[in-house]
């Protein structure tokens, strides 16, 4: 059933944006910095899996690398960007500029160095499938899946029950305890965004080997994913996964009855509405 | 001499778009990454409405500035309900929202390929066709915006505006409503930019949704993180400069395909520097 | 005009897991200085964010000469007569001296976004007058001198000055100071006690957050003691100063 497939396939996407929301969400209320470059790092991501295996490094060992790479990448943007704008007090628009510039120089180094067209990353079992009832999914589509669920599973376990993650989840709930918690913060803030950017590798380099690559395709991603976070209740993390599978596969079961090309101003819409019908998301606790 | 009445009708083009992104961005401190989509709408608007012959030239740059204004209005529209940080979701949202509908309402936009033949601007019967003669109404115009840009910096709302960008919390508590004043200067700068989009159709009588896409709001942005936030002055030196860079480019040699994404590079490193360096660009005030 | 002036009812609000505000209940009588007292914590500014809009509490309500706030919005509380300031001030530091003022000064149509490109004009003789209005303010706080420097140039007292005069601005009757007095020296204390009992005698109301006893003693007609979110005592404050309970309770037994 074309439904049942479309649904499916909303559903892998759904995931691994989902992974972008909850990591977004993360670096947005411990930092208080809207990372628009996240989008950059899962571009990053995918061109760094792509030109490691095309240098004979087995997939696997490439993904490894490129969490590393991400890691890096995104501790980099903090360290020279965010905290030096911050220890000069700069107002939440220069960071958000800073973070725009960010993405820009990323994507298009990609385009400069790779060339703005599809690329494919070499790896003969990614067009194996498996059935499972009457959908049927490909090797990259399941692990993408998996990993997504793992790495979200890990992320809340990581944001409950250590202490790094409980002081981050205290600084996100707290204003009054953000101040006192700031008088620390660097270290806590590189963390978290070496953590974030790093997972978001796994997604980034499955998403690209199912669909191939392209330097710009990380903003609708993002742009999703933001939508997810604040419609999924600002700062939850399981509001942000969840609300991305509904928007995902909502966005590819929508093109059952509307064409592909607008079902990203079709998500769009239904945010515009729904941030107008209940502001404070889906999955909001209790209205503070 | 062509060449150089080209270059400072574009310029005056992209001035007046800098005047409504300081207006936003500079003024206000709403962070926007949808203006090129808006002046894209200015653009196609007269387009449209003069290839048609549906509407003489001033008709159709009424429409686009009432267009534009409304358009922007839709886009304060979520942060009816929402704090301010999200604006920088919807417009994002609105800017690819926007190229899909350039893209794909082919019968109205001519999709991908654009709309080829837009007439010259008509004002009162004569047919401003070259450079020498547009650039007197594009130069007519922008003074005019230029006096309004002016006069509404200077007026108690422009002074609102200033504090908003300051501090919402105590324009609330001062009893004043911050989200009626974003709406009215998302209004008023809508027709900035609808003003520009306008001028830049009729100019270059060929427009495609790759003039209007993110890559474009990104440049306007750039011109007044270069410019400067917040001063006439800024407004002008941004554009000036930021629409030579593609001309001063050209003369290196550089693979045509690596030039768009080096270009992009370029924007995206000064908006960098000068918010890590100077963020009061050339010649405004700090962000 | 029946009941009190300002009437805090059973006003309770939570946050998480902390209990701000905890059935809290007094009055303030008009054209008298009321001090909000109490150790750190109290919710002596929660008091402040529930009565001007800022918060709505989980229960309870608070009364304006009769009318119910708590479902209002801040700008309503505005237009009926009360204003607050901040304890970090939150001046608008890159605006002159005089636009912090403007910008209080209430309007009707003269902050409308196309006014000054459809009636430059008139805008123009607007605008004169609100500075004219926003001078004369400056000029009884005693800052008219400074009336063009950017804020981040003033002292810290100038600039505590300022939000008093902010609020005279507003044209608000009851005016919500959150601690006016801390952090200021000797001289510039001064000037404030004096602003305040001046504008009292011109027919102001106010309520005060302020640690200070001694300057408690000096300002207020009648005191507030918080504690927990509670409302443990209101009275005269020499009788409140003087009870050694909440003595105890202010200095943590230091006493």
């Amino acid at each position: 059933m074309l439904f049942l497939d479309l649904l499916a396939d909303g559903v892998v996407t759904g995931c691994a944006v989902g992974v972008v929301a909850v990591t977004f969400t993360m670096i947005y209320s411990t930092t208080r910095v809207f990372h628009v470059a996240h989008a950059g790092i899962y571009t990053v991501a995918g061109y760094s899996t792509w030109f490691l295996t095309t240098r004979g490094l087995p997939f696997w060992l490439a993904i490894i690398c490129s969490i590393a790479v991400c890691a890096a990448v995104g501790a980099l943007i903090q360290h020279q960007l965010y905290t030096r704008l911050a220890r000069r007090d700069a107002p939440p628009l220069v960071l958000l500029i800073a973070s725009l510039g960010a993405l820009v120089v990323i994507q298009n180094l990609m385009a400069a160095l790779f060339s703005p067209n599809i690329l494919q990353i070499p790896a003969d079992w990614r067009v194996l499938t498996v059935g499972i009832g009457s959908i049927r999914l490909s090797m990259p589509q399941i692990l993408l899946a998996v990993s997504s669920l793992v790495i979200f599973a890990g992320l809340l376990a990581w944001s409950r029950y250590t202490s790094l993650g409980k002081r981050t989840r205290a600084v996100a709930a707290n204003e009054f305890l953000a101040e006192i918690t700031r008088l620390e913060p660097r270290r806590v803030y590189i963390t978290v965004m070496a953590i974030a950017s790093g997972v978001l590798a796994v997604p980034g380099s499955l998403t690209a080997l199912d669909h191939g690559l392209q330097p710009y395709t990380g903003t609708l991603v993002l742009l999703t994913a933001t939508i997810a976070m604040i419609a999924g209740g600002m700062g939850n993390l399981f509001g942000a996964f969840v609300t991305s599978v509904i928007l995902a596969a909502l966005q590819t079961t929508s093109t059952l009855v509307i064409p592909g090309q607008w079902s990203i101003a079709a998500t769009f819409g239904l945010f515009v509405i729904l941030m107008i019908v209940a502001p404070t998301g889906l999955f909001a606790r209790r209205p503070r | 001499m062509n060449f150089f009445l080209s270059y400072l009708a574009i310029a005056e083009i992209y001035a007046l778009a800098s005047m409504s992104t300081n207006l936003l961005v500079g003024v206000t401190g709403i962070f926007s990454v949808s203006q090129g989509a808006i002046f894209g709408i200015g653009a196609y608007t007269v387009g449209i409405l003069t290839l048609n012959d549906w509407a003489s030239f001033p008709v159709a740059m009424a429409a686009a500035l009432i267009l534009c204004a409304l358009t922007n209005l839709a886009v304060a529209l979520p942060a009816l309900r929402i704090a301010g940080d999200y604006f920088v979701v919807t417009s994002f949202g609105i800017q690819i929202a926007a190229t899909a509908v350039f893209m794909n309402l082919t019968d109205i936009t001519g999709g991908a390929s654009g709309l080829a033949g837009v007439p010259p601007p008509n004002v009162f019967g004569r047919d401003l066709d070259e450079p020498g003669a547009f650039i007197l109404l594009s130069s007519i115009v922008l003074a005019a915006a230029a006096l309004f840009f002016w006069l509404v910096l200077r007026s108690p709302f422009g002074r609102l505006i200033n504090a908003i960008r300051e501090d919402e919390l105590a324009v609330t508590a001062a009893g004043k409503s911050v989200l009626a004043a974003k709406v009215g200067v998302s209004a008023l700068s809508g027709m900035f930019v609808g003003l520009a989009g306008g001028l830049y159709a009729g100019f270059l009588s060929f427009i495609d949704p790759g003039s209007f896409d993110i890559d474009a709001s990104i440049l306007l942005l750039t011109m007044i993180v270069v410019g400067g936030a917040r001063t006439l002055a800024g407004s002008l030196i941004g554009p000036a400069l930021l629409t030579a860079l593609p001309q001063v480019l050209s003369v290196l040699p550089i693979p045509s395909d690596a030039a768009g994404p080096l270009r992009q590079i370029l924007y995206g490193l000064m908006l960098i520097a000068f918010m890590l360096f100077r963020p009061q660009g050339i010649a405004g005030r700090r962000l | 005009m029946s009941g009190p002036y300002l009437d805090v009812t059973g006003v309770s609000k939570r946050f998480g897991g902390l209990q701000a505000l905890d059935d809290c209940s007094f009055a303030i009588e008009p054209g008298q200085i009321t001090c909000l007292v109490g150790p750190n914590g109290a919710g002596k500014t929660s008091v402040f964010n529930v009565i001007t809009g800022f918060i709505r509490p989980d229960a309870g309500q608070v009364r304006f000469r009769g009318q119910v706030l708590t479902r209002m919005g801040s700008r309503r509380i505005v237009g009926l007569g009360i204003c607050r300031s901040f304890q970090n001030l939150r001046l608008f530091a890159d605006l002159s001296v005089l636009d912090n003022v403007t910008v209080y000064l209430p309007s009707r149509t003269d902050e409308n976004p196309f006014r000054p490109i459809l009636r430059p004009i008139r805008t123009e003789i607007e605008r004169k007058r609100r500075m004219a209005a926003a001078m004369s303010i400056l000029e009884e706080v005693g800052l008219a001198h400074r009336a063009r420097d950017a804020v981040r140039n003033l002292s810290y007292g100038e600039q505590k000055l300022l939000c008093v005069a902010r609020l005279m601005a507003s044209g608000a009757e009851l005016l919500l100071l959150d601690e006016p007095t801390s952090g200021l020296s000797a001289q510039a204390l001064e000037a404030m006690i004096a602003l305040v009992l001046r504008l009292k005698a011109a027919g102001r109301t106010f309520l005060v957050v302020e640690h200070n006893t001694r300057i408690v003693q000096r300002l207020a007609d009648s005191v507030v003691f918080l504690h927990q979110g509670h409302v443990l005592a209101q009275g005269e404050p020499a009788a409140i100063v003087a009870d050694p309970k909440l003595g105890e309770i202010y200095f943590g037994g230091a006493l």
